[in-house]
């Protein structure tokens, strides 16, 4: 935190602007405080109902399951009774909880079931530091993510908390405060507090949104490469816009549903291993990575690293040349190579792979399943138009990646500082789920906790469903203080006619409104707030 | 760890009327279902894309009147083509087994299709076997167990005479539902006699009935038989709350028939509960199929209906059971001539109704009966939608050189006599199907 301040008073005094600064932040607390164990211990009091095992998902975190069946369309099969879910409750903080999370199983097509258990631990005075549930945690498909996600966002709400109150009190001098999230967007410090989970890995969010606010390439279709010491990361822009990991964002081994920058990191650095392979046909190959040898021994490691090869060839001036030079001909010798082919092969070696893994994630990609006629017929074309890169060590690498890949190569300037221009060019996103179901008479947008009756079923239609999801979108970016939204979007949407016994009996509308993460242009010094 | 790849292809975007049981909606909740349950989170369980199936890939196992663009959506060609993606999952061993979640589903869908029946058009479980053969070789043995509630008789037409495919059809006795076939007595041509088992059973026929033909008959016939590939037609609509047959089956039931059963690829037929039993019975197939625990998969309305079997439908699925197994046991020892006669070729007449399109074909038949192979078939039909005659021309798997050489004459003889306005010839072991237009 008083690094946070330093860096606002330097600011401050090396801006020539009047009035308060406005404050973009990206920041690994949540995601350490996951990766690295450090939360506050959090239960999850779950409402599966049947279906799947929960324990199959392997969660290793305590889960106190309490009867209660909601089914597909939000109906209650069984209620959930006070008195357990008190129990349950009082029974996990004996265990050593200090926070909770509430999730049931269809929780966002009918929170009722989340709402009583929560009712009986406020009924029941039990304090706990902070209480998730499923509904407004996430919104989405997918129970094991929900309450992986509930659970994380009570693990992590305190810390954030705490970081918040830090932020707010540097006081006098201060504007708005946004904090970055996985999805590339920004939200307030309000909405941090009540769902931290969403600024988690919001580093290569911020490597992503800083190709999209500094490229030349404006609206094109691009592979964005980020070259670190460890590994290299991959992220996919489509006609202007990043790609969404489909389901949500991994973290420390949990899969959730935080909406995230789809972003693929492989074992390949400029710090990594290399290894020696005796091919079949007789010739020495190298591999390299995934794990990190250390730092390159231009710069006094131990091992020599691809840094050390483009180093040793002149492409790149970093340290101390003659070690690199004196490290390829020790990797040469055990190859039976000169130093010049082994460091050439190093780099042959680096380029291959980066190129596979490209192609691999792009064949991913295209093979990821549809659900519709259209999609399958008009599946949107995703392939690069450009290579886009940050990092260091880019350029000496990706030269030789974009003549294999036969694309034009950007390098970014500001390329160290690439991940707080992102933050500071990154834009607020907020999205909702509509879900609609005439024949129940229901309506609801979990986000906003609305779950509500329509009230004439009979004209409820798509383009009903569509203002509503839009209005209440414009109303959500007031209420969390984002004020008049632009690029508000429909980004999904289905319908059905529900029909029992060869009558159409209502419509099931189903559809998620968004806006859409986008970066400010940065151009000069002055762009950078 | 047994791993299932999931093709899974619900077409949100089609329909065969807004109405109709094959609709949109049909497996909307299974995909709520499964995605709710964040099966595909699971190690077990990978998803992947369907494909389009070729044309040629299609008249492996179809001849199209008057052509394949008259009838086919890309629904269709996805369908089948779902099919065969599962079986390539199966086949290049990339997965243990394969799922194919597709619609519209195949198995009323014969040889000749004139129009689509049973809401069906293309067989997709026949188009799939067709590519597994082109790929596994000609001596490649193929079960196919169609537990759907109807009758196969689709699959049943198209594999009558083919000794290297086994076609084992469970099903609610014809007497009581579409398409009215499917007797014990309808076994197989006469180069594959006893090769298509028919298991009528009782309206009524629950968990307890099901299981019992599959321990008591299925599972002894695979184990005498050895087939490389066991394919299961899975059609949900055996279910307690299928609104078009009458049976007593639970997502229980299935989950388990899959777990003895262990089929390597299951393809979706019919059933249209598609809010009571789809999202809970493709549930317990999947999780069965990865050797999950499925026991907490319960429908909604379990408790409040509580399906039973009868005790008279107990009683004549024990009589059911063991009259089949005497049949199968014996299929070697029946006298071919009684059955089919003593001349050169089995001939027969038949007449076949296309429900969902309106239109009744009449086909003249005639099967060369051979000691040395299965014996070269000529089928010549018509409907009453078009004036003219197709004839197809088709030697078996392995056909022995005189077939061959019959077979090749009589189409050569079709197209001089231009009798038929279309003549097909089929040869599935040089992968040819060849088609003259007169
Ligand atoms: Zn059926
Ligand atoms: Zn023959």
């Amino acid at each position: 935190m008083a690094s946070t301040k330093a860096v606002l008073d330097e600011l401050k005094a090396a801006c020539p602007l009047k009035g308060p600064v406005n404050l973009q932040l990206s920041t690994t607390l949540t995601t350490n405080t996951i990766v690295e164990g450090r939360g506050t211990a959090t239960a999850a009091v779950v409402i599966p109902g049947p279906g799947v095992d929960l324990r199959l998902h392997g969660l290793d975190f305590p889960l106190f399951p309490l009867p209660g069946y909601v089914d597909h369309r939000g109906r209650v099969v069984a209620e959930c009774e006070p008195k357990e879910a008190a129990a349950a409750a009082r029974e996990a903080q004996r265990g050593g909880a200090e926070a909770l999370a509430i999730v049931g199983k269809f929780s966002q097509r009918n929170p009722s079931l989340e709402q009583a258990v929560l009712d009986a631990v406020h009924n029941g005075k039990l304090k706990f530091s902070h209480i998730s549930v499923g509904h407004k945690a996430a919104p989405r498909l997918g129970f094991p993510r929900r309450v992986v996600t509930a659970h994380l966002n009570s693990q992590v709400a305190k810390a954030q908390r705490k970081f918040a109150d830090a932020v707010e009190s540097l006081g006098e001098g201060l504007g708005s405060v946004r904090i970055l999230k996985a999805d590339g967007g920004t939200m307030t410090l309000a909405q941090s507090r009540s769902l931290p989970i969403e600024s988690i890995l919001s580093g290569p969010a911020a490597s992503t949104m800083a190709a999209l606010a500094l490229t030349s390439h404006q609206g094109k279709s691009m592979v964005v490469v980020d070259i670190g010491g460890t590994t290299t990361d991959l992220a996919v822009i489509v006609q202007g816009q990043p790609l969404y990991a489909r389901e949500g964002a991994v973290i420390g081994g949990y899969p959730t549903a935080v909406p995230a920058i789809l972003s693929r990191s492989i074992g390949l650095g400029g710090d990594s291993e290399i290894h020696i392979i005796d091919s079949e046909e007789g010739g020495t190959r190298f591999r390299i990575g995934p794990s990190r040898a250390g730092s390159p021994v231009c710069l006094g490691g131990t091992r020599p690293t691809p840094t050390d090869a483009v180093v040793a060839l002149g492409r790149v001036s970093l340290g101390d040349r003659s070690r690199a030079v004196g490290a390829l001909k020790e990797l040469g010798a055990r190859a039976g190579l000169s130093w010049e082919a082994a460091a050439e092969r190093v780099v042959n070696a680096f380029v291959s792979q980066l190129c596979a893994a490209i192609h691999k994630l792009y064949g991913e990609l295209e093979g990821q399943p549809v659900y519709t006629l259209a999609e399958f017929l008009e599946t949107p074309h995703l392939r690069p138009e450009v290579i886009t890169c940050l990092g260091t060590p880019a350029p000496a690498f990706m030269r030789p990646v974009g003549e294999a890949l036969q694309l034009p190569l950007e390098i970014l300037p500001h390329s160290a500082s690439a991940n707080a221009i992102g933050a500071a060019a990154a834009r607020p996103t907020i999205g909702l789920t509509l879900y609609a179901d005439t024949a129940l008479r229901s309506l609801s947008i979990p986000e906003m906790g609305i779950f509500q009756e329509i009230e004439r079923p009979a004209l409820f239609d798509q383009r009903k469903a569509r203002d509503r999801a839009l209005g209440k979108l414009r109303e959500y970016a007031r209420e969390v203080g984002l004020g008049e939204p632009q690029d508000m979007d429909i980004v999904s949407e289905e319908s059905f006619n529900i029909v029992r016994g060869f009558y159409t009996v209502g419509r099931i509308f189903h559809m998620h409104a968004q806006i859409r993460p986008s970066a400010q242009r940065i151009t000069g010094e002055e762009g950078v707030r | 760890m047994k791993s299932v790849g999931l093709i899974f292809f619900p077409a949100f975007d089609w329909c065969i009327t807004p109405d109709h049981p094959e609709r949109e909606e049909r497996l909307l909740y299974t995909r709520d279902q499964i995605e709710e349950e964040g099966l595909l989170d699971l190690p077990e369980f990978r998803e992947y894309r369907p494909r389009l199936a070729t044309d040629h890939e299609l008249s492996r196992a179809h001849v199209f009147v008057p052509n394949i663009r008259a009838h086919l959506t890309e629904s269709h060609r996805i369908a089948a083509g779902g099919a065969i993606a599962a079986a390539d999952l199966v086949l290049r061993g990339t997965e243990k087994r394969a799922c194919a979640l597709v619609r519209p589903p195949g198995h009323h869908s014969m040889r000749f299709v004139h129009g689509a029946r049973g809401f069906c058009l293309v067989n997709n479980e026949a188009v799939m076997v067709e590519h597994i053969r082109q790929q596994l070789g000609p001596q490649a043995k193929i079960a196919i167990v169609d537990t759907d509630v109807h009758h196969g008789d689709g699959t049943q037409d198209i594999y009558y005479n083919d000794p290297n495919v086994l076609h084992i059809s469970l099903h609610q006795d014809g007497r009581t539902l579409y398409p009215g076939t499917g007797f014990m007595n309808e076994r197989g041509g006469p180069g594959a006699f006893g090769l298509t088992v028919n298991v009528p059973l009782p309206p009524g026929t629950g968990d307890g009935g099901l299981l019992y033909v599959i321990e008591n008959l299925v599972l002894p016939i695979l184990k005498e038989w050895q087939p490389d590939i066991v394919v299961n037609g899975a059609g949900q609509d055996n279910h307690f709350t299928d609104p078009l047959a009458n049976m007593e089956v639970t997502a229980q039931g299935y989950a388990r028939l899959t777990e003895l059963l262990q089929p390597d690829i299951v393809v979706l037929e019919g059933g249209y509960s598609v809010e009571g039993a789809l999202p809970y019975v493709n549930l317990g197939i999947l999780l069965a199929l990865a050797g999950l625990d499925y026991s907490q998969v319960v429908e909604p309305d379990l408790e409040r209906v509580k399906p039973r079997q009868a005790q008279r439908v107990t009683d004549h699925i024990a009589w059911l059971v063991d009259e089949l197994g005497q049949m199968w046991a014996g299929r070697k020892g029946v006298d071919l001539e009684a059955h089919f006669g003593k001349g050169k070729f089995f001939e027969r007449k038949r007449m076949v109704y296309y429900d969902t399109a309106g239109i009744t074909e009449t086909q003249n038949g005639k099967i060369r009966l051979c000691s040395s192979c299965a014996g070269w078939e000529l089928v010549e039909s018509r409907s009453d939608r078009y004036a003219y005659a197709t004839v197809a021309v088709m030697l078996p798997w392995n056909a022995c050189p005189g077939c061959r050489g019959e077979a090749e004459a009589a189409y050569q003889e079709q197209i001089s006599e231009k009798k038929a306005k279309k003549v097909v010839f089929c040869d599935p072991e040089r992968d040819k199907v060849l088609g003259c237009t007169n």
